[in-house]
C-alpha cells in the first residue's frame, strides 16, 4: 500500500480549468487505483462534470496534470480511450437510431463487438433495443449507454451521475453491475450529488466543492460526518431524546411529528430507543450531501 | 372546450414574440431592406422606356421566365411592372424559407426536444402552442407585408400606384403566412422536426418546379398551384387580389387541418408514425463516417434527386429557350441550319450560366449542414460519447468534411446531369454533356472554398457556423440578380463564384482554379488545426 502512487490508474495533479474569467476548476488533485471505486461527490456546479470531461480529453487543461494509464490525457487521448469507458450524465443519442444500433456502433468504435455480456446487460436493464432513440426517456437514454459501457473491456470507468434518471430498481442494478466490475479489479470513477449511492459502492471518495477537493479519504474515515433525519410518532412520549449521545436538533412539529437527525455511528441505539416507546409512524431521510457539507465545516470550525 | 384547448394563447403568443424577437428582426429587416434597397435602385437603374423595352425583352424570354417568373400585362411597360415581375417570385422563396424555420422550429422543434412537455405541463391549452406560433407568424408576415408597401410608396417608382403598393406588399405578407401554415400542417403529418423540414422543402419544390413548367408551357395552368399565386397578382396592371383571398382561404383550411390534427394525436407523435427498427447495427455502421451518412441520409438523397429533377425540368424548355427560328422563322434560310443550331447551343450555354450559380448553391446547402454537424451535433450532446472512443478529433473532422465535400460535389453533378438528360428528352440534336461537365469543373473550386470555409469556422469559433450559409446565401442573391439590379462588379468578387464568370459559355480558368484550390486547402489546414485544439462543447 505504501507505493500505491506508482500503481495509480488516474493521477491528477493541481488540474485548472478556466472558462473564459472564470475558474471551474481550482485545485483538483487525486489518484484512482486498480480494483477500486472512487466516489466523486459534490453539489451542482462544483466542476465534477468539468474535471471529468478533462480526464477525457473533451476539454484543455489550463494548468496542472492529469495522466491515464500514464498517459497525458490531452495529447494521448486516443490510445487511452482504447481502454475507457464512459457514460455521461445526460446522454444524447440519435432520434433516428434505435437503441440497439447505437449500442452497437458504441461498442464498434471502442473495437470490440456485440457480445454475450451485452446481451445479458440489454435483458438486465429490460431495454427494448428495437426503438429508436426519440422514443426513449431519459432513464432509458442512459440505460443505452450504460448497456455499452458495461459490455466494454475496459481497465478504467467514467460514470458522471449515472442514476440521475433510473428509478430504484435500475438503480440497484447499476450498482450490482459496477460492484461487478470491482470484483474484476477494474477502476471505476463514480461521480454523484446522492451520498447513499456513494455510501453503498465506493472505497474512496473524493468531494469537491467550487472546483477543489476538499476532502479525499476512505468513507469510514469520514463516517463520523455522515447524519440520518429522522421523523416520527410514538404511543408513548420520547422525553429522554434529547440527552441521547449522537442526537442533535431535536423538533416537535404541530403535527404531533418529531423531527431529529442521529449520527450514523449511533442509529441502532437510537433506534432500539424509539422502538421501545411505540412507533406509529417512522420516516428517515439519507444524509444528503449539503448535510455532510454542514457537518464537515462546522467540524471543522470545532477542532 | 375551446378554451380548454386554446388557453393562454396570447400568453404564449406575446411570450414567443419575446423569445424570438432578435431572429425575427433580422429576418425582417434584412427582407424589408433588401425589398427596398432594390426598389430604390431601380429608379436609377430603369429609368428611360429604351433601358426598360431592353430588360422587357430579357425578362419575357423563356429562361428568364422559369426563373423569375411570367412578366403580366401588356405594353408599355413601366419601372415599376419590371420590378414586381423581377422580385415576386424570389422575395416569396425567401418568405418560405423564413416561415418554414421559424414555424417547424416552434411547433416540431419545441416537441423535439421537450420543452412543449414542459409548457404544457402548466395550465396551458392542448392546442395554444400551435396557434400562439400560427399567430406568430401571422403578426411577423403582416408587418413585413405592410413594410414592403411602404417602401414601395417611398421609393414612388414610375407607375406604380398606391393599391398595387399594398397589394404586392400585403400579398407577399400573405404568401410567407401561407408558406408557415403548410409547414404548421406537414409538422403535424410527421413526429420530428427534422423530417418536418424535408417534407416542407419537398412539398416546396415540388411547388417551385410544377409553376416553373406552367410559367413556360401554359401560364394559365399556374393557377393551380399556391406558390404559382404571387405570379397572379398583376400588379400595377390589373391589381387582382383575388390571389390574396386564395392565399388566406388556404391558410385558413391548412390552419384549422393542422390544429385538428395536432387536437387527436399524443404530444411527440405525428400521423406518419416512427417504425421500431433493428435491434442491432448493421455491418455497415462502425465508425464515424458510416454514421455521419446514416445521419444524413435522407437529407443527401433527397438533395441529390431534387437537384436531378430540378436540373431536368430546367433542362426540358431547352427547345423553347434555344429556338430562335421561333422569333425569326426567316433566319435558316438566311444563314443555313448548323449556324442555327449553334447559335441556338450558345442561347442554351448562357441560361446554362446562370443557372450554375444556383445549381452550386444548392448543392453548397446539404455540404455545409454536414459539415456543421460538428457544431450542431457537438451542442446537441450527440457527439460527447463519441469523443469518449478512441476516435481521433482529426478523423472526426476528416469523415464530415470528406462527406460534405462529396455530397455537395455529387448534387452539383446531378444537377447538370440532369439539365443534359432533360434537354435530351426534348431536342432533336441535344446538348452534349461535356458542355454542362465544363461547368461542373468550374465549380469545383469555388464550392471547395466554401465548404473549406464552414470547415475553418467549425474548428475555430462554432458559434458562427450560420455564417456559411449566409454567405452562400449572399452568392445567390449576386449571381441571379447582380445583373439585373446593376450591381458594381467588386461585389461579385466577394464570393468565390465571382471569379468563374460565364461557364459554360467561356471555359474554366485553370490559373483560377488553382489558386481557388489553394485556398479551399490553406482553410481546411486552419480548420484541422483550431478543432485539434479548441475545448468541445457539451449540452449542459
Ligand atoms: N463550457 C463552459 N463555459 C463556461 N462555464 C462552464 C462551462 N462548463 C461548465 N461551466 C461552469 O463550471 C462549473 C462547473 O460545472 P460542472 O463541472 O458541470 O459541475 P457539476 O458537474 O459538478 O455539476 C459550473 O459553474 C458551470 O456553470
Ligand atoms: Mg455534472
Amino acid at each position: 500500500m505504501m507505493n500505491q502512487n506508482n500503481n495509480a490508474i488516474l493521477h491528477i495533479d493541481h488540474l485548472q480549468k478556466n472558462f473564459g474569467k472564470f475558474q471551474a476548476l481550482k485545485n483538483v488533485t487525486f489518484d484512482v487505483y486498480p480494483g477500486e471505486v472512487f466516489g466523486f461527490i459534490g453539489p451542482n456546479g462544483a466542476g465534477k462534470s468539468t474535471t471529468i470531461r478533462t480526464l477525457l480529453g473533451i476539454l484543455r487543461a489550463s494548468g496542472g496534470t492529469a495522466t491515464l494509464f500514464g498517459k497525458d490525457v490531452y495529447k494521448d487521448s486516443v490510445s487511452i480511450h482504447k481502454r475507457l469507458a464512459y457514460v455521461p450524465g445526460d446522454v444524447y443519442l440519435w432520434p433516428n437510431l434505435t437503441g440497439g444500433e447505437i449500442i452497437d456502433l458504441f461498442l464498434k468504435l471502442g473495437n470490440t463487438k456485440h457480445n454475450r455480456k451485452t446481451d445479458m446487460m440489454i435483458k438486465r436493464f429490460q431495454l427494448d433495443p428495437t426503438k429508436k432513440a426519440r422514443t426513449y426517456s431519459k432513464g432509458n437514454r442512459q440505460k443505452v449507454a450504460l448497456i455499452a459501457a458495461f459490455s466494454t473491456d475496459a481497465d478504467f470507468y467514467i460514470f458522471d451521475e449515472p442514476t440521475s434518471g433510473l428509478d430504484p430498481l435500475n438503480e440497484e442494478i447499476f450498482q450490482q453491475s459496477v460492484m461487478e466490475l470491482k470484483k474484476e479489479g477494474k477502476a471505476v470513477l463514480l461521480s454523484s450529488h446522492i451520498l447513499s449511492e456513494v455510501e453503498k459502492m465506493c472505497d474512496r471518495i473524493g468531494i469537491i466543492r467550487s472546483g477543489e477537493i476538499v476532502e479525499t479519504g476512505s468513507l469510514s474515515d469520514m463516517r463520523h460526518l455522515t447524519r440520518t433525519v429522522i421523523e416520527f410518532q410514538t404511543m408513548q412520549p420520547t422525553t429522554e431524546l434529547q440527552t441521547l449521545q449522537g442526537v442533535h436538533n431535536v423538533t416537535v412539529g404541530t403535527n404531533g411529528l418529531t423531527t431529529f437527525s442521529v449520527d450514523s455511528d449511533q442509529m441502532s441505539y437510537v433506534m432500539g430507543y424509539l422502538a421501545s416507546k411505540q412507533i406509529v409512524s417512522l420516516q428517515s431521510t439519507p444524509p444528503t450531501l449539503e448535510d455532510l457539507f454542514m457537518r464537515y465545516y462546522s467540524s471543522n470550525e470545532g477542532r | 372546450m375551446e378554451n380548454r384547448n386554446f388557453h393562454q394563447t396570447w400568453f404564449l403568443t406575446r411570450f414567443s414574440l419575446k423569445r424570438d424577437w432578435l431572429k425575427l428582426a433580422l429576418w425582417s429587416v434584412t427582407l424589408i431592406v433588401l425589398f427596398a434597397a432594390v426598389a430604390a435602385k431601380f429608379t436609377t437603374i430603369y429609368d428611360t422606356q429604351a433601358s426598360i423595352d431592353e430588360i422587357v425583352k430579357t425578362l419575357k424570354s423563356p429562361s428568364m421566365v422559369s426563373l423569375f417568373g411570367k412578366l403580366s400585362g401588356s405594353a408599355p411597360y413601366s419601372t415599376a411592372d419590371v420590378f414586381a415581375g423581377e422580385m415576386t417570385v424570389f422575395m416569396a422563396m425567401m418568405a418560405a424559407i423564413m416561415n418554414f424555420s421559424i414555424i417547424i422550429k416552434n411547433t416540431r422543434g419545441e416537441e423535439d426536444s421537450g420543452l412543449l412537455e414542459i409548457i404544457q405541463s402548466h395550465s396551458v391549452g392542448k392546442l395554444s402552442n400551435l396557434s400562439s406560433s400560427l399567430i406568430e407568424l401571422f403578426i411577423i408576415n403582416l408587418l413585413i407585408g405592410f413594410f414592403y408597401a411602404l417602401g414601395l410608396q417611398f421609393a414612388n417608382l414610375t407607375g406604380t400606384d398606391t393599391n398595387g403598393n399594398f397589394l404586392l406588399g400585403l400579398g407577399l405578407g400573405a404568401a410567407g403566412f401561407m408558406f408557415a401554415t403548410i409547414a404548421a400542417f406537414l409538422s403535424q403529418l410527421v413526429d420530428n422536426s427534422r423530417s418536418a423540414t424535408i417534407l416542407s422543402y419537398i412539398v416546396f419544390g415540388i411547388m417551385y418546379i410544377a409553376r416553373m413548367s406552367t410559367d413556360v408551357s401554359n401560364p394559365k395552368a399556374t393557377w393551380f398551384i399556391p406558390f404559382g399565386w404571387v405570379e397572379k397578382f398583376s400588379t400595377y396592371q390589373e391589381n387582382n387580389w383575388l390571389p390574396v383571398v386564395l392565399m388566406l382561404g388556404l391558410s385558413l383550411i391548412l390552419s384549422i387541418a393542422a390544429l385538428w390534427i395536432n387536437d387527436h394525436r399524443d404530444i411527440g407523435s405525428g400521423i406518419i408514425a416512427t417504425r421500431p427498427g433493428r435491434a442491432k447495427a448493421s455491418a455497415f455502421l462502425r465508425g464515424p463516417l458510416s454514421l455521419f451518412w446514416r445521419l444524413h441520409r435522407t437529407t443527401i438523397i433527397v438533395w441529390v434527386i431534387g437537384l436531378l429533377i430540378l436540373g431536368f425540368t430546367y433542362g426540358s424548355i431547352f427547345n423553347t429557350i434555344g429556338d430562335i427560328l421561333k422569333t425569326n422563322p426567316a433566319m435558316e434560310k438566311l444563314i443555313g441550319a448548323t449556324a442555327v443550331h449553334k447559335a441556338n447551343i450558345l442561347i442554351i450555354k448562357h441560361f446554362v450560366a446562370i443557372l450554375m450559380i444556383v445549381f452550386g448553391v444548392l448543392a453548397l446547402f446539404p455540404g455545409i449542414q454536414i459539415i456543421n454537424y460538428l457544431k450542431s451535433g457537438e451542442s446537441k450532446g450527440y457527439l460527447e460519447l463519441i469523443h469518449s472512443k478512441p476516435v481521433s478529433r482529426d478523423y472526426l473532422f476528416t469523415s464530415v468534411l470528406v462527406l460534405g465535400i462529396l455530397t455537395s460535389l455529387i448534387a452539383l453533378f446531378a444537377g447538370m446531369l440532369g439539365l443534359q438528360l432533360g434537354g435530351a428528352s426534348v431536342m432533336k440534336h441535344p446538348v452534349a454533356m461535356s458542355v454542362f461537365l465544363h461547368g461542373f469543373y468550374a465549380y469545383i473550386s469555388p464550392v471547395l472554398i466554401i465548404l473549406a470555409l464552414s470547415a475553418c469556422i467549425v474548428g475555430w469559433l462554432p458559434k458562427f457556423a450560420v455564417f456559411g450559409y449566409l454567405y452562400t446565401g449572399f452568392a445567390l442573391f449576386v449571381g441571379y440578380f447582380g445583373k439585373l439590379i446593376d450591381l458594381p462588379k467588386w461585389v461579385a468578387k466577394i464570393t468565390p463564384f465571382g471569379y468563374i464568370p460565364n461557364v459554360p459559355v467561356r471555359k474554366l480558368d485553370m490559373g483560377t482554379m488553382w489558386w481557388q484550390l489553394g485556398i479551399a486547402l490553406t482553410l481546411i489546414i486552419i480548420g484541422y488545426i483550431g478543432y485539434h485544439i479548441r475545448d468541445l462543447k457539451s449540452a449542459n
